[in-house]
């Protein structure tokens, strides 16, 4: 039986007349569609949950926004979404239209869009249905969310979209999501000094890269810590972030002192702002040098 | 998923789909040929798991909402599955599906996939040997790999090791180490040339030379002059 049964699919021509691979086809055409007005998007991740990846895309993009970009915040971080409450957005919605989600404006004209506009102050992600709490229903489940966050939010013309990846390293979704996003420029990654951070950014570097995901380069948070009443500034860990950049053959991207004052401005959701702060100066100085990065090409061509 | 009518020997085509019941579909599938049909029906489940996908079987009949599906999945929007939680209840009791299946297998071995592992003989007693390399590193170069920092010294290892069994070679030495960053080393710059590297930032300035000596590298050029920085400019042009 199983060989006539080959014989006859041999002989026979696929026909998609339930309409499911078209739609899939149409799902993937709105996503590219979606993102033609962006010029350049990145995804800011870590193996490692607790580094700062939040603070550091959220801080990225307020710099984009000081040096007059226009910016959006992707926050896909589906079950623990924090970027409206450190921009103070918490309580916001997507306005739903014919043509798409608009999503809620936040400091410095930054455009957000994250699931925390669809949940109740502290209510988790739940969802309906038996197969809830199935891993492999959830897993499948949360990457069409996240293809309906990336194919549904009207962003309009961007200058830059920076998504937050949920933390994760080899077998987990952060560099499968990054794989959603057409045209990606690259990958941002996060770490603090810390060797266990380390350790396990490395296998996400190396995860990201097998999937053919450009790594940008490191930002090192948490450097240092900054005292907020005489000023000096600390050595948190022992680790050498500069020795694992030269290792992985990937740029220091800055270092970020954890510094209480910023990080308590973006926990309250009133946050510092002013490009003049010392530490928020060194987020201008990142952005540069991504924007350097993204420009390579043309700047060896006008330069060299 | 398609179905064939064996005593056709053609696809089914699918016809339509109805909801007999909360939580359920019914897929009707005919024979272009003898006309038989048949119906698939789900439960609650599969059919949950065919909406996690975004599509509508048989095609849309209007344009999808803005998230549609995470509107209309997230618990507390949208209407009620009372149904499908009935429907769990009286064929699993209280337990969701997916825990019972998991339960029972942790129960017996502590872990679902240790069987699985056992068999393929990944498990504790063969840890060991996985640390072993494969290579015969020569002194100096094992001299070299004890400097790294010891928390990246594993990927700096498995980076030469990927290097060199893709090279063929059996013997880490301090050139394959070399190789193994891309890096050419030995091309020398001339003067003029080094000089006008200096025109691109400090922050890309390494991605530049390391371009222009691959593109040196490619020529077989024996080194890095102002001909070669005009052909590494020219292409660096046609890119914009």
């Amino acid at each position: 039986m199983s060989q006539d049964l080959k014989d006859i699919l041999g002989r026979l021509k696929y026909t998609d007349d339930a309409k499911v691979v078209q739609q899939i086809t149409e799902q993937m055409k709105a996503v590219k569609n979606r993102m033609a007005g962006i010029r350049h998007k990145f995804v800011v991740m870590s193996g490692k949950g607790g580094v700062g990846k939040s603070m550091t895309t959220v801080n990225l993009a307020l710099a984009f926004a000081r040096q007059g970009d226009q910016v959006g915040v992707l926050d896909v971080d589906l079950n623990g979404p924090c970027v409206p409450k450190m921009l103070g957005m918490r309580g916001r919605r997507f306005a739903m239209t014919a043509d798409g989600a608009m999503p809620p404006v936040g400091p410095l004209g930054v455009k957000v869009g994250s699931m925390d506009f669809f949940l109740e102050e502290l209510a988790p992600v739940q969802w309906k249905g038996p197969m809830d709490l199935s891993p492999v229903w959830l897993g499948l489940t949360e990457m069409n969310v996240i293809r309906e966050f990336i194919a549904d939010i009207v962003w309009g013309k961007l200058d830059y979209l920076l998504t937050d990846l949920p933390p994760g390293a080899a077998a987990d979704k952060p560099p499968v999501i990054a794989g959603f996003i057409p045209d990606l420029d690259g990958a941002i990654v996060v770490t603090t000094p810390s060797e266990i951070a380390s350790d396990v950014v490395q296998k996400s570097i190396a995860y990201a890269r097998d999937l053919g995901i450009k790594v940008l380069g490191i930002v090192e948070n948490m450097s240092q810590y900054l005292c907020p009443h005489c000023g000096v500034e600390s050595e948190l860990f022992d680790g050498d972030t500069e020795a694992l950049c030269q290792a992985l053959d990937l740029p220091l991207l800055g270092r970020i002192p954890f510094d209480r004052t910023l990080a308590r401005s973006f926990d309250k959701g009133m946050p510092l702002l002013d490009g003049d702060y010392a530490t928020l100066k060194r987020y201008d100085e990142i952005v540069t040098r991504i924007k350097a990065l993204v420009d390579y090409k043309k700047i060896m061509a006008r330069q060299l | 998923m398609k179905f064939v009518c064996m005593k056709c020997e053609t696809y089914m085509n699918f016809e339509k789909v109805e909801k007999p019941g909360e939580g359920s579909l019914g897929v009707f599938f005919g024979c272009p040929s003898c006309g038989a049909r048949f119906t698939m029906v789900t439960n609650p489940g599969e059919t949950q798991m065919v909406s996690s996908l975004g599509v509508q079987l048989g095609g849309r009949t209007a344009a999808a909402e803005p998230f549609e599906m995470t509107r209309s999945g997230l618990r507390g929007e949208g209407p009620g599955q009372a149904e499908m939680a009935n429907y769990l209840k009286e064929h699993y009791g209280d337990k969701p599906v997916s825990t019972t299946a998991t339960e029972s297998s942790e129960k017996k071995s502590g872990c679902p996939f240790s069987a699985v592992v056992a068999q393929m003989g990944l498990g504790s007693s063969s840890e060991a040997g996985a640390t072993l390399s494969e290579f015969v590193w020569s002194p100096d170069a094992l001299d070299r790999l004890e400097k790294t920092p010891s928390f990246v010294r594993p990927m700096v290892k498995g980076t030469i090791e990927a290097y060199a069994r893709k090279q063929g070679y059996t013997k880490i030495t301090l050139q394959v180490m070399d190789d193994s960053k891309n890096t050419p080393a030995g091309i020398p710059w001339a003067a003029a040339a080094e000089k006008r590297l200096e025109n691109i930032p400090d922050f890309i300035r390494p991605m530049a030379r390391k371009e222009i000596e691959r593109i040196a590298l490619e020529r077989g050029a024996p080194q890095i002059t102002e001909a070669i920085m005009e052909e590494a400019k020219t292409k660096f042009m046609n890119f914009m």
